[in-house]
C-alpha cells in the first residue's frame, strides 16, 4: 500500500519487523508535494523510529486481528486482561505503553491488536468519559490567557480544566492529547 | 470546542485587525467561491457547481489561498493590503494541525522585499504579545538560510549539489531511500523533513530564507544564485508562515504557471479551470511587492497552548472521518 494511506495505530513491517504507528502527520513543505511523517513503535522493544516519507512510497502492511478485552489490573511490569470471548488471562509488558496506565480504568473492555498471536496494541478511544476524584477550588486567573486549574481523575491522571469544574463532576478528556474537552452532564 | 480558546481567538483577530490598520494596509475581502484558479501542482481543490434553472451548470471552486485576487487588486493600485479570509484545500490531513477549511492571513506590501517582510511580521507578533506570552514566540526571530542550516546540521552543502545526482549522493549517505521517481525537489525535502525541521530550534520563532530555485513558486529568483527570495517562518516547530518577494515579470510567471499546469494535470484530481490571462496583470505598473501568508489557526493553537487545531476552531473536521474513510477502503481492496 502507499505511504499516504498510513493510518495511526495500524501495523507495518520495516526491514522485517513489526511497527505501530503511533503518530501520523501529513506535511506539505511549503505548498510542496505531500509527504507522511510517521512515529512508529516497536510493541516488542518500545523503541521509537521517526520516519518521514512520500505519501506515494509503498509500504508493507501486516495482517492482524483484534479481539475484545476486559482490563483487569496492573501490576509493576504488566497490564493484566482477560479474552472476553475465551476468557484466558494475559500479560502485556507495560513497556512501551506507558501512557495508559493513566488512561485505562480497571473493569472496562479494550480492544486489542494482535499478530502472529502476539499483542501490539491495546486501543484507547479517542474520547472518553471520566470523573473528576480530586478538585480543589479555583484561584480566579488571568481571563486573557483563560483561567484553568489542576484536578486529578478517576485513573490518577492530572488534567488541566476550566475553574468550574468540581470534585465528582465527569469530563470527557481526548485521550491522545490527554486535555479536557468538556463537561458532561448526566 | 473549547469556549475559553474561542474568546482569545476573537482577541487575536481584533489584534491583527488593530496592527494592520494602524500600519495603513487596506482590509479587503476578496471571493471565496472562484470561476477560475492558477495552477498549483501540489494543492487539491473544492470543487463545487453552479446551477440554474436556465442557464445550466458550471464548475466553481474553493480558494486554496487568497493570492490570485489581492494580486488582481495590486495590480489596480490598491497599495497595501491585508485579507482574513477562510481557504480550502482538499487531500490534507483531518487534524492536529490540518483542517480542509482553514483561515489565512495575507497581507501584501509595496515597493519592499522578503527581508522587509521579516521586519513587519516580528512587528506583529510584538503586538500579540503580552506578559503572559512564552519566550519562544517573541521577536527577534532566528535568521537562518537553507543552505547554513543545511552546512550546519549535516554538513551538505547545497551549492555543490544542483544537480539530482549529486543530491541524491549526499541523502543517500544519509541513509535515506530514493525512488526512481523522485525529483530534485523530492530529495531536498526527504533530506529536509528528516533531517533538518525536526531539528529546529524551538526557544524562538525561526526564518528560514533563500529557498533553492529548484522549489517553483512565484517568489523571485535572487540574483547570481541558485535560491529563491522567499522564507518559512517556524515556530515551536510548526511551518506557520511564508513569504516571498513576489515575481512580478509576466513572462517568468507565465512559465510558472504553465509547467505547474503540465505538472497538475498527471497528478491531481480535480484540475480547475484555468485563468489564462493571469499572467498579464503583471504589466509594468505592478509594483514591486512581498507577500505573507500566516496560518491563524495554527497561530491561535500556539498562542492558546493547545496541541491540535481542533480546540481553537469551532465545529472542526473530526480525525474520525478520515479514519472510516480508511477502513473502508481497506475493505474494499
Amino acid at each position: 500500500m502507499k505511504a499516504g494511506a498510513i493510518y495511526k495505530g495500524m501495523a507495518l513491517l520495516i526491514k522485517g519487523s513489526p511497527f505501530l504507528v503511533v503518530e501520523r502527520d501529513f506535511v506539505n513543505p511549503g505548498k510542496g508535494s505531500a509527504f507522511v511523517r510517521l512515529k512508529l513503535k516497536s510493541p516488542e522493544t518500545g523503541r521509537v523510529l521517526k520516519e518521514t516519507m512520500k505519501t506515494q512510497d509503498n509500504i508493507e502492511e501486516i495482517n492482524v486481528e483484534d479481539k475484545e478485552c476486559q482490563y483487569l489490573y496492573s501490576d509493576e511490569e504488566s497490564f493484566h486482561f482477560m479474552d472476553n470471548e475465551t476468557y484466558d488471562q494475559f500479560e502485556i509488558p507495560m513497556e512501551g505503553f506507558a501512557d495508559h496506565k493513566l488512561l485505562m480504568r480497571d473493569g472496562d473492555t479494550y480492544k486489542i491488536i494482535m499478530w502472529e498471536e502476539k499483542p501490539l496494541d491495546i486501543i484507547i478511544p479517542f474520547k472518553v468519559v471520566y470523573e473528576v476524584t480530586e478538585a480543589f477550588d479555583g484561584v480566579k486567573g488571568d481571563t486573557v490567557q483563560g483561567a484553568s486549574k489542576l484536578v486529578t481523575i478517576e485513573t490518577g491522571l492530572e488534567v488541566k480544566v476550566p475553574i468550574f469544574i468540581k470534585q465528582g463532576e465527569r469530563i470527557m478528556i481526548n485521550t491522545e492529547t490527554k486535555e479536557y474537552i468538556e463537561r458532561v452532564n448526566s | 470546542m473549547n469556549i475559553q480558546n474561542i474568546k482569545i481567538r476573537s482577541a487575536i483577530l481584533g489584534q491583527i485587525r488593530a496592527f494592520f490598520q494602524a500600519n495603513e494596509y487596506l482590509e479587503v475581502e476578496t471571493p471565496i467561491l472562484a470561476q477560475e484558479l492558477i495552477p498549483e501542482s501540489t494543492i487539491e481543490v473544492f470543487e463545487t457547481t453552479f446551477s440554474s434553472e436556465f442557464h445550466g451548470e458550471r464548475q466553481f471552486y474553493l480558494i486554496p489561498s487568497p493570492e490570485v485576487f489581492m494580486k488582481k487588486l495590486i495590480a489596480k493600485g490598491s497599495g497595501n493590503i491585508y485579507q482574513i479570509t477562510k481557504s480550502f484545500r482538499n487531500s490534507e490531513q483531518i487534524g492536529k494541525d490540518h483542517n480542509p477549511e482553514f483561515t489565512m492571513l495575507e497581507w501584501y506590501t509595496m515597493d519592499v522585499n522578503y527581508l522587509d517582510s521579516i521586519k513587519t511580521t516580528e512587528d506583529l507578533f510584538l503586538s500579540l504579545c503580552n506578559k503572559d506570552t512564552p519566550s519562544w514566540f517573541k521577536p527577534p526571530f532566528i535568521k537562518m538560510s537553507i543552505n547554513e542550516i543545511f552546512k550546519e546540521y549535516i554538513s551538505v552543502d547545497l551549492l555543490k549539489c544542483q544537480t539530482r545526482i549529486l543530491i541524491k549522493i549526499e541523502a543517500e549517505k544519509l541513509d535515506l531511500e530514493i525512488e526512481n521517481t523522485d525529483t530534485w525537489e523530492d530529495i531536498f525535502n526527504r533530506i529536509f523533513l528528516n533531517f533538518i525541521e525536526p531539528k529546529l530550534p524551538k526557544n524562538r520563532p525561526v526564518i528560514l530564507y533563500n529557498y533553492p530555485k529548484q522549489i517553483l513558486c512565484l517568489a523571485k529568483e535572487l540574483k547570481g544564485t541558485p535560491w529563491r527570495e522567499r522564507w518559512e517562518l517556524y515556530v515551536n516547530g510548526i511551518e506557520l508562515a511564508n513569504c516571498y518577494s513576489e515575481e512580478t515579470d509576466s513572462g517568468k510567471v507565465k512559465n510558472t504557471l504553465d509547467t505547474e499546469y503540465i505538472k497538475k494535470i498527471s497528478t491531481s484530481r480535480v484540475i480547475p479551470d484555468i485563468d489564462s490571462n493571469y499572467n498579464l496583470i503583471f504589466n509594468s505598473d505592478f509594483p514591486e511587492c512581498s507577500g505573507v501568508a500566516l496560518g491563524i489557526d495554527r497561530l491561535v493553537m500556539l498562542l492558546t497552548g493547545s496541541s491540535s487545531i481542533e480546540g481553537v476552531i469551532l465545529f472542526p473536521f473530526s480525525d474520525t472521518l478520515i479514519r472510516d474513510c480508511h477502513s473502508t477502503s481497506s475493505e474494499t481492496e
